[in-house]
């Protein structure tokens, strides 16, 4: 048995190299604004626009992206699939992420761009963020248990945040 | 085996894990938040990285568990 391959920044940099417009979310997010979290997913929010799903495909394609099928069906994400408002959970040759076409109550990319930030993740590479109090915000409204396990830390994280004067909450 | 500490380490170390400064009030562990946020970004990716990685080989050097 080998040991999977997780590469956020392999993930992250194939995205920025096709100039897709995305959103990192979730845990990720998360740990981007300095909360101390374990996470084994890469959560992206993508715009939908019509040019915007092309590149994605382009990247999807140089990741070697496919379904995370049980059964081992190499199925790959269409372009109906990722114009859709559903989850997409993938995997490819840097690990696994999920594309969001909505989140919380059907926010997509222009709902929450305004809610962002752009982190350098690494040389030269930069990726649009959501701003930790909107995540808090969403994770409320779902209230699902793993949502309500890591919110005080999320919160706590904020506040610590605010505190000093961190530049890129 | 037993570590002696001198005295002064032993009350340092008694002294820190009384501090409740050091956990909010719903036990949030603000040493590790505060540590996080000295890191840049792309710092904090690293960690989570590496994080990531230990599991998998720990998970797989140990499929019993």
């Amino acid at each position: 048995m080998t040991i999977p391959t997780y590469d956020f920044v392999t993930l992250l940099q194939t995205f920025a190299e096709h100039q897709v417009d995305l959103i990192v979310v979730g845990g990720v997010c998360a740990v981007l604004h300095g909360a101390p979290i374990n996470t084994f997913d890469l959560d992206l929010v993508h715009s939908r626009a019509p040019d915007n799903l092309e590149r994605l495909l382009g990247a999807l394609q140089a990741l070697d992206a496919r379904y995370r099928d049980p059964a081992g069906r190499k199925l790959r994400p269409q372009l109906s699939h990722l114009a859709s408002t559903g989850h997409q959970l993938l995997t490819g040759t840097a690990g696994p992420f999920d594309l969001l076409g909505t989140i919380g109550t059907g926010l997509g990319y222009p709902d929450l761009l305004q809610h962002t930030v752009e982190l350098q993740v690494g040389p030269g590479l930069h990726v649009r963020v959501l701003d930790l109090a909107k995540l808090i915000e969403i994770k409320e409204q779902l209230g699902r248990d793993k949502d309500r396990a890591v919110l005080p830390i999320l919160r706590r994280t904020l506040e610590e945040k605010l505190r000093g004067g961190d530049p890129d909450r | 085996m037993t570590v002696n500490r001198p005295a002064e380490d032993k009350e340092g170390i008694a002294r820190v894990r009384q501090d409740r400064s050091a956990y909010s009030e719903d036990g949030v562990d603000l040493t590790l938040v505060r540590w996080m946020l000295s890191l840049k970004p792309a710092e904090r990716l690293q960690v989570l990285q590496q994080h990531v990685r230990a599991i998998l080989r720990l998970r797989h050097d140990n499929p019993h568990l």
